[in-house]
């Protein structure tokens, strides 16, 4: 089966074609505010690098969010149209999911800056969750950490909070691929990005206030 | 020759739109899903808002688009794509696919400009005759163009700050009338009267516009009577403050007529489907002798056809964009 992974939920670009779980090209660029422009660029190189054409892939794995919502809304976009015109498999999965795939026996906690003292963030052990991911305040996670009594690592991109056992997020796109591959395609039409914050003007409109 | 059938593609602002029009002037199938009613509690568009409703709409416009054509993206010969002017995450979603359609069927990709798209929705209408003027008029735009052949653009002048939309918005705004408020007013100002005293504003020998010094003048004359405990007569407001509106728009348009020695005049944009306005250019322009022609109203507001059309002369000038195209919510047309 040959898969295509796309997350541009960053400031990096990360993307992949496997086949047969084997990873046949790869990318990982921080392309900061210039998603936008080169994505599709990258995303054709790496098509030629793997001597295959977009219609010899059998799925997609799109990396819906949370993160940049521009950047979010980038590989979203490439990915949709791709798996509709193409009548191709599409399946999504977040980016504290990808980043959740990692070696190690200690509780896992993914973390991406969501400004003003809050994260997008989730709590995960042995492909377990303990929370699942929300935007919340970085003290309200530690409070939860702390009652957890587990040895945990956080996992992102640039340690922004100076939190202790950080670990630098630097994706292993095959094992991500393998790990999720198996999901069960959803109707492209009706995927979207996962934000999991509405926006400010809804938040007034509602009366919502995240104090937690 | 060959017919040429473009796929237009159009999310600058609130409207997510696709159209495929063949050789720049036939109108195959158009689709455009507008998030008037999102927007509306807001009292305006709210631009990640719109970004939002843009990527959970855009398959299933294309899709009806293709459906109604009864054509597939492979029978298509070239993707147009608004790049900008407008809302950058809106604009993006509409760039991302159309970067992804040309690169998924390896077709030639076409950027553009917002503007050009809305003087084109004439010649859906009926073929754009050089040498032409175009008053540009809308939510975001007020510009003076002269043309003197296809897709080569001369911009006269512009607005100096608010866009004649906008201040018609603002206007409304300020006299408690519903979001989009512009269409409001010109229904007021029929059966109003111009009993209120307001500025022609930015009066000069310039072709540029400005409209912020009309909209305070209209907030401050509504907070002062309210002061004085007066009751504002809506429908008087709105007739006068339209008349000056027509007035600066009518005064230098014509005068650049005039100038250029351009015996074609077209209006484009949405604020042109405002009834007083296309009333006193029809007028003016018979007096003068000037071909007038004004986009049927569902291309007024914003649209793919529109961008698919100017999208063929484009094509036909040879202008091309690579995978690197990247949305901008500003840009020259010219």
């Amino acid at each position: 089966m040959k898969v295509f992974y796309i997350d541009t939920s960053s400031s990096y670009l990360y993307a992949g074609i496997s086949d047969n779980d084997i990873l046949l090209s790869s990318v990982k660029k921080n392309l900061g505010s210039d998603m936008s422009k080169f994505t599709i660029k990258e995303v054709e190189n790496l098509f030629k690098e793997a001597s295959l054409e977009s219609s010899d892939i059998d799925k997609i794995i799109v990396v819906k969010g949370p993160g940049s919502y521009t950047g979010i809304r980038i590989g979203m976009t490439f990915a949709k149209i791709m798996a509709w015109s193409l009548k191709k498999e599409i399946v999504s999965i977040t980016s504290l999911e990808a980043m959740s795939v990692l070696e190690t026996s200690k509780v896992i906690v993914p973390l991406i800056d969501a400004r003003r003292g809050f994260v997008f963030a989730g709590i995960y052990e042995n492909n377990n969750v303990i929370m699942k991911n929300q935007y919340l305040k970085l003290d309200r996670l530690q409070e939860q950490l702390a009652s957890l009594k587990k040895e945990f690592v956080y996992i992102g991109n640039q340690n922004k909070f100076k939190l202790e056992n950080f670990i630098e997020y630097d994706p292993d796109i095959l094992k991500i691929i393998i790990k999720y591959e198996g999901l069960k395609g959803e109707n492209p039409h009706t995927i979207e990005p996962e934000y999991l914050k509405l926006t400010e003007a809804e938040e007034n409109l509602k009366g919502i206030h995240y104090d937690n | 020759m060959k017919d040429i059938y473009i796929l237009g593609i159009e999310s600058s602002c609130d409207e997510t739109s696709f159209s495929i029009v063949k050789n720049g002037v036939e109108e195959i199938s158009t689709v455009i899903s507008s998030q008037i009613d999102i927007h509306k509690q807001y009292g305006g568009v709210v631009p990640e808002i719109a970004s939002r409703a843009h990527i959970k709409n855009i398959t299933f416009v294309l899709e009806e688009c293709l459906e109604k054509a009864q054509m597939t993206t492979d029978m298509i010969d070239a993707i147009a794509v608004t790049y900008g002017p407008g809302l950058i995450g809106s604009l993006l979603v509409g760039v991302e696919c159309a970067k992804a359609l040309a690169f998924l069927y390896h077709k030639p990709l076409i950027p553009v400009h917002h503007i050009a798209g809305h003087i084109y929705a004439n010649n859906l209408v009926k073929r754009l005759e050089f040498p032409l003027i175009s008053l540009v008029i809308s939510g975001g735009h007020t510009e003076l163009i002269y043309m003197d052949k296809d897709y080569s653009f001369k911009k006269l002048g512009a607005t100096l700050d608010d866009a004649v939309g906008e201040c018609y918005d603002k206007v409304a705004k300020v006299l408690n009338l519903e979001y989009p408020g512009g269409p409001k007013i010109d229904k007021l100002a029929k059966v109003g009267e111009a009993t209120y005293d307001l500025p022609i504003p930015l009066n000069d020998n310039s072709y540029n516009f400005s409209f912020s010094g009309l909209k305070s003048a209209v907030i401050n004359l509504v907070h002062n009577e309210e002061q004085r405990g007066n009751i504002i007569n809506k429908e008087n407001l709105a007739r006068s403050f339209q008349d000056v509106v027509i007035k600066s728009l009518t005064k230098k348009t014509m005068r650049a007529l005039q100038e250029y020695q351009v015996k074609n005049l077209i209006l484009a944009g949405g604020v042109s489907a405002n009834s007083g306005i296309r009333e006193e250019f029809e007028k003016l322009c018979q007096e003068n002798k000037i071909n007038y022609t004004c986009p049927s109203l569902k291309y007024a507001t914003d649209n793919a056809a529109m961008i698919a059309s100017a999208g063929y002369y484009a094509y036909l000038d040879g202008r091309r964009a690579d995978l690197t195209l990247n949305a901008t919510s500003s840009c020259n047309l010219e």
